[in-house]
């Protein structure tokens, strides 16, 4: 194993960890408000995948695919929170987490009687990367990293710069007291779902660009979406994020210890130690037990 | 609604359903069962084979139908999953009462679904590729037909071929499941027989959104050739990890995988030069070039994406061929041993059911030449099919040459 | 459809013996376990290997199959004591994919990916009719022993104080006893009977991979106990066996929808089972036979 070698697997690492960590943010967003973990993120992403590849087709540019993405994204997940979830949300976590499931499901029945279960792919060609002393650079992972910078730069600054995202890191912090102070719920809940919509329909046409739309596509990025979520501390979305890069990256340095099938397994086991030692997650401060 | 009420209501509804339908169930009839995976790692082929069934039945019904009786095509998903195949072949058999079992793809389902077959003394045919579907004790009554090469002559096929392009340094990717591991230790096992050497072999995980490092691995090797047991999703990402590095590699992938929509998806030059292997019939056989039209017409789908439409489609061919000879009321091991005989060579060949028929009633001996292969079922009622090498080239696949085992 | 109707009958009981155990574990206990899948797999696995491999008479393969499930719920049990419930849902969840995985990978033992054919049937010189009769009688036999031991175990005081757990942990803390050691216990015993009934199914299906014990599983376990009722033993049956008629009741929609396609049923019976889940949430969320509020 040369020292390009380990290069590269870092890079695999953030890359894979990069197409994880939309998602991942958008569990913990939605852990945050609405104190679920929710089973359908990877079903909005199906559906983002493709709304993407239908606004590519069309316009032919991965910006205007980007957008519809978003925007279909966005109208799935106010539509969960609208049909499903507003009625039950006060529920106890396992009511809402199976429901969340039963959402995911008419997603995916959905995709699949209007779309057919054929995966598609977009019509991109695949371009060469540059080397430089046996260290791969991607133009294509260049732009997977700028799409997810971009989306995480727009989340968290309506996050931490707007009046809005501080009713809604209110609200996460502490739901009562935030409503005590007068503090909308109705719209903050609406906010967080069109956003998390939109970030899981980004992060679909990103899995779609990658591999290809069908509408099991984003139903694999559920299970590390969620150990992403719980390694960072559920409910914090710098910590989702953060922790899906980490969990990448761990799982592609362990490739030549453990091989291909349990690398996959290290992400599971990363966040049991990780919970071992630090219960609530990385980033998260220890609140109140149930 | 109070509980009682509808627990009471729905298990009325659910109890008529199958006796309504087992009540419509007519004299003159055959009843088949298609079993395919719509749903689950299958998909992309389930839809098409179920198709394809159904495009075979109607041509048997539409020349009169077999042996004096129509055929009728139950359908259910086995969700890729052995446990919901056992739960869709029993109701098809309990329920629907079918006759024969079609269509069935992968390993996993065939062997879980074998025992009822063949309790039931009913025809089984499926496109798995496990060698444990061969041997007795699990066909010992001979009662399926495997119309898909074994992973082992298709590892072998793929061998002759690296030896034929002359390859020095092969290595293996495989998915991982029975069917890739088997394609990749068939060549393993043949191209070490020959006294050559794999330099590097990888089994990668299904569904993962890169496979950079599994590729990156093998590379490091310097093979010359990479022979693959893949399916269509993951070589499209195992080519474009690949492509992305420049490094000067061949790829030898299975048909099933290797094929137009493949090059739709990564492009004619990462594609260029790559070789597809698959079963083949006659060049130009009419019973392929028939069911391509029929199949893009009722599906707007390529046949040649999906080789194991083509087969369930000479599945149900070669199941109303043998029903015509031996009369509907046959039992299952008068039928089979019928169909080994209607795929083996010695009679004359006939590409069409409507010809076989004819030449059926009149006493005659007939081979059928499938759409997917000449069939040429062994001892063990696998088929034992020559393969084609076709090579990518400015974005068509081009067949070179033809590969007898 | 004599036999389909076995066929379901077993399926359907064999859930019944998961949704006792997952009732015990959540119902009961409060503890959101979603690692179902992966013991299932576990006590599959163990017996087929015991009785193929090592020659073990089926019995003895059988409660083999229990111990070994409930030695793997201990370190669990204590991994999970520190964690909160949605935490330990997806911890579980992680658990469960890494048993998975174990089965995948270590080929030596389990075959890989390639799964073990031929797993005996009980008793392999029968005839299959027979053998499926005899399955079915020994998991009524199962079934019952195990509704037994649980009423017997939830009505003494032991009950009451994993009851007490499940609704106030701190209060227990109070009065000086220590729920981890419950909580674990719970969780091991809950894992034998989920054991218990991977050893039935890999006998009744003779073919077992490791694709079978996928979180889908752990997914329908869940509904059952949760449309059934939870805390509620007769809850468990009840939601396993509607579980069972929404899994393959769905099938006959074709017969009540026949303008849809083929290939588009299958996605109209995910999209059911969905739809049912969510109704269910919405307006009887604490089952067909749980008490009302309890929620």
């Amino acid at each position: 194993m040369t020292f390009a070698d380990i290069v590269n697997l870092t890079l695999n690492g953030l890359i894979s960890g990069m197409l994880v960590a939309l998602p991942a943010l958008a569990v913990s967003l939605v852990y945050g408000l609405a104190r679920f973990p929710n089973a359908a993120t990877g079903d909005v992403v199906s559906a983002g995948g493709y709304a993407g590849l239908f606004a590519y087709t069309a316009s032919g540019s991965l910006l205007a695919a980007g957008a519809g993405a978003a925007a279909i994204g966005a109208l799935v997940g106010l539509a969960s929170y609208f049909l499903a979830f507003r009625a039950i949300l006060r529920r106890s976590v396992i009511t809402s987490l199976l429901t969340s499931i039963g959402v995911g499901f008419v997603i995916r029945a959905l995709l699949g009687v209007m779309f057919g279960h054929q995966p598609r792919a977009f019509d991109m060609p695949i371009t060469r990367a540059v080397r430089w002393h046996g260290v791969m650079l991607n133009p294509t992972d260049g732009q997977l990293v700028l799409v997810t910078l971009a989306v995480l730069a727009v989340v968290f600054t309506l996050l931490y710069g707007t009046s809005m995202g501080r009713k809604m890191r209110a609200l996460a912090d502490d739901a009562d007291l935030a409503r005590v102070s007068g503090i909308g719920v109705e719209r903050s809940m609406v906010t967080m779902w069109a956003l998390t919509g939109a970030v899981c329909g980004i992060a679909g046409m990103m899995v779609g660009v990658r591999t290809v739309v069908s509408p099991d596509a984003g139903w694999e990025t559920l299970l590390p979406a969620f150990a992403a979520a719980v390694v960072g501390g559920l409910g914090n979305p710098l910590g989702a994020v953060v922790g899906a890069i980490l969990l990448g990256v761990l799982q592609e340095w362990s490739t030549p210890l453990v091989g291909f099938v349990y690398k996959i397994a290290l992400a599971y086991v990363v966040m049991l130690l990780v919970l071992l030692i630090r219960p609530q997650g990385l980033f998260n401060r220890v609140q109140g037990v149930r | 609604m109070d509980r009682r009420k509808f627990v009471t209501l729905t298990s009325a509804a659910l109890g008529l359903a199958p006796w309504a339908r087992s009540s419509w169930a007519q004299q003159g009839v055959f009843r088949i069962g298609s079993l395919n995976p719509i749903t689950g790692a299958g998909s992309p082929y389930g839809t098409g084979m179920l198709k394809a069934i159904q495009i075979g039945s109607a041509e048997v019904n539409d020349a009169g139908g077999a042996g004096g009786v129509k055929l009728e095509v139950y359908a259910e998903d086995s969700q890729t999953s052995p446990q919901a195949a056992v739960l869709g072949a029993k109701k098809l058999i309990g329920v629907n009462q079918v006759q024969a079992m079609l269509g069935v793809w992968s390993s996993g389902e065939s062997l879980a679904v074998i025992p009822l077959t063949n309790d039931a003394g009913m025809i089984l045919m499926n496109t798995a590729g496990a060698p444990a579907l061969s041997a007795p004790p699990v066909n010992a009554k001979l009662l399926s037909f495997r119309f898909q090469a074994t992973n082992d002559r298709f590892g072998r096929a793929f061998a002759q071929i690296a030896k034929r392009e002359g390859f020095k340094r092969p290595a293996l990717m495989a998915f991982n499941n029975a069917s890739g591991i088997g394609n990749t230790e068939g060549f393993r096992k043949a191209w070490e027989a020959q006294g050559g050497k794999i330099v590097a072999s990888v089994v990668y995980e299904p569904n993962r959104p890169t496979y950079r490092s599994e590729v990156q691995q093998v590379l490091r090797a310097n093979p010359d050739v990479i022979v693959t047991g893949s399916y269509l999703t993951d070589t499209e990402l195992l080519l474009r990890a690949w492509y992305e590095t420049g490094q000067q590699v061949k790829w030898i992938v299975p048909g099933w995988a290797a094929g137009p929509e493949l090059i739709k998806a990564v492009g004619a030059q990462v594609a260029e030069g790559m070789i597809s292997v698959e079963s083949i019939s006659d060049e130009g056989a009419p019973s392929y070039e028939s069911f391509v039209s029929r199949f893009a017409q009722q599906t707007g789908m390529h046949a040649q994406d999906n080789v194991y439409a083509t087969m369930a489609y000479d599945e149900v061919i070669l199941l109303a061929l043998a029903l015509q000879a031996v009369g509907p009321n046959a039992t299952g091991a008068v039928l089979a041993a019928k169909i080994h005989e209607l795929g083996n060579p010695g009679g004359t060949e006939v590409y069409r059911f409507a010809d076989g028929k004819k030449l059926l009633a009149a006493g005659k001996k007939v081979t059928y030449v499938g759409a997917s292969s000449r069939l040429n079922f062994d001892q063990y009622n696998d088929v034992t099919p020559d393969f084609a090498a076709s090579f990518a080239q400015s974005g068509q696949f081009v067949r070179k040459y033809v590969v007898k085992l | 459809m004599l036999d389909y109707a076995l066929t379901l009958a077993v399926v359907t009981l064999i859930y019944v013996l998961l949704s006792f155990a997952l009732d015990l574990q959540y119902g009961f206990t409060g503890m959101i376990n979603f690692g179902v899948a992966g013991f299932f797999g576990a006590g599959a696995y163990t017996s087929a290997l015991l009785t193929m491999r090592a020659g073990w008479p089926a019995p003895l393969a059988f409660a083999a199959a229990m111990i070994v499930c409930g030695a793997i719920a201990w370190p669990l049990g204590k991994i999970a004591l520190r964690l909160r419930d949605d935490y330990l849902a997806i911890v579980t969840l992680g658990f469960s994919e890494i048993i998975r995985l174990v089965l995948v990978q270590e080929q030596w033992l389990t075959n890989g990916v390639q799964g073990i054919p031929g797993v005996p049937r009980l008793w392999p010189a029968w005839t299959t009719a027979h053998s499926e009769l005899f399955l079915l009688g020994m998991l009524c036999v199962a079934n019952v022993a195990v509704v037994l031991f649980l009423r017997h175990l939830t009505h003494s005081p032991y009950g009451r104080l994993i009851q007490a757990i499940r609704d106030d942990e701190v209060a227990v803390k109070a009065l000086g006893k220590n729920p981890a050691r419950f909580k674990t216990q719970v969780l091991v015993i809950g894992g034998a009977i989920t054991g218990l009934a991977g050893a039935f199914f890999a006998h009744y299906m003779t073919y077992i991979v490791p694709d079978q014990f996928v979180p889908l599983i752990t997914f329908y376990v869940w509904m059952a106990v949760i449309m059934g009722g939870v805390a509620r033993l007769s809850g468990s049956v009840a939601g396993a066996a509607l579980l069972v008629v929404f899994l393959e009741g769905s099938r006959f929609l074709r017969g009540v929808m026949p303008w849809v396609s083929d290939d588009a049923m299958a996605s109209v019976q995910i999209g059911a089972v969905g739809l049912v889940l969510i109704l269910f949430m919405r307006w009887r969320p604490e089952g067909l036979f749980g008490r009302r509020g309890r929620v």
